[in-house]
């Protein structure tokens, strides 16, 4: 029986979709899964359930800051929250990098990962570092984001997204037993592991030998 | 050192309240903690009334015989999230009580007490505290570790108390320890 196929669906500006991102990607090597990128436009999945972002409710906002300090921590990701945070990125807009993401995902794909973490460290990290694009890949990467191909690949991967009922990310989908089993949040994974057949050793496993 | 204190602000309305309770239940023999119940009101933290009565009959079995508070919130569980039953109205209450092992002259003293303003003072004290503490839901879990409080939301992050307060995740049914 082949490996079980698992889908990340994800967005530069949600922080925890780094989590599950850098977790996912230990497990790649460990769990038999065929783990796959589906960069996604977390605001179009808000627009279209009517979601909010987490930490619009103030207290829960609060908490949210010294969660992701301390789940950034446990899973060994060099992520940085400032105060302000959830209000910071409410400001900002990931169309543009999502598209650029998803224009490499359409011509280059072994780039995906190292791209993406690229943009998680710029958006939620002091450290950038490069990606290793050349400078020609990623000024035809950078025409591509405005093309209609790019903007439909995004939009119907968000759409795929939202049909496996998806309302926010990280969204993680393991298509098990014949059907696919949505896991929404980076603290899903220890579940999808049992669900898939698969034990969880924490969110910085041991590279299997 | 001595243990550590954890202490769980829940309500027996929540269902994910459930699930960190039964962990953390086995936890208790397995992590060097000092588990406590907070029994407490959603209704008072968010829009989530129906179990007042319920929360408040677990108060005062707190406050009086608290050898039956694990007991007891299992059985109340059991009641509205397993087997979907009524858990507001009094003689459903009573039979809440039975099944968790009390006598029906506790049962019925508890009862009457449900109404008295200490229960009513102790659930809306147990309650300010969780939210001073930061709590905008349940379950509600609170680790005193290093001389300060650390809150975390949601049956999801034990692993991550257990990191913070030097314990190891066995997943949800870690085996007894011998």
């Amino acid at each position: 029986m082949g490996r079980t196929v698992v889908e990340l669906f994800y967005d530069v500006i949600s922080p925890y979709s780094w989590l599950a991102f850098e977790a996912l990607c230990r497990y790649q090597h460990i769990w038999n899964i065929d783990l796959r990128f589906r960069p996604a436009f977390l605001g179009g999945i808000m627009q279209q359930t009517g979601n909010k972002p987490p930490g619009m409710l103030p207290k829960r906002g609060e908490y949210l800051v010294k969660d992701m300090k301390r789940m950034a921590k446990y899973y060994q990701v060099p992520l940085r929250m400032i105060p302000d945070a959830f209000q910071h990125i409410m400001g900002t807009s990931s169309l543009t990098a999502m598209r650029f993401i998803t224009a490499i995902d359409m011509t280059n794909p072994q780039y995906l990962e190292p791209l993406s973490r690229e943009f998680w460290m710029r958006f939620w990290s002091q450290v950038a570092r490069q990606a290793g694009l050349s400078a020609e890949l990623s000024q035809k990467a950078l025409e591509m984001t405005s093309s209609p191909p790019v903007k439909d690949r995004l939009k119907d991967t968000t759409t795929e997204a939202l049909k496996y009922g998806a309302f926010g990310m990280p969204a993680v989908v393991a298509h098990y037993d014949g059907e696919p089993h949505l896991f929404f949040g980076s603290d899903r994974l220890e579940l999808l592991g049992s669900v898939i057949g698969e034990k969880w050793l924490g969110p910085v496993p041991s590279p299997k030998l």
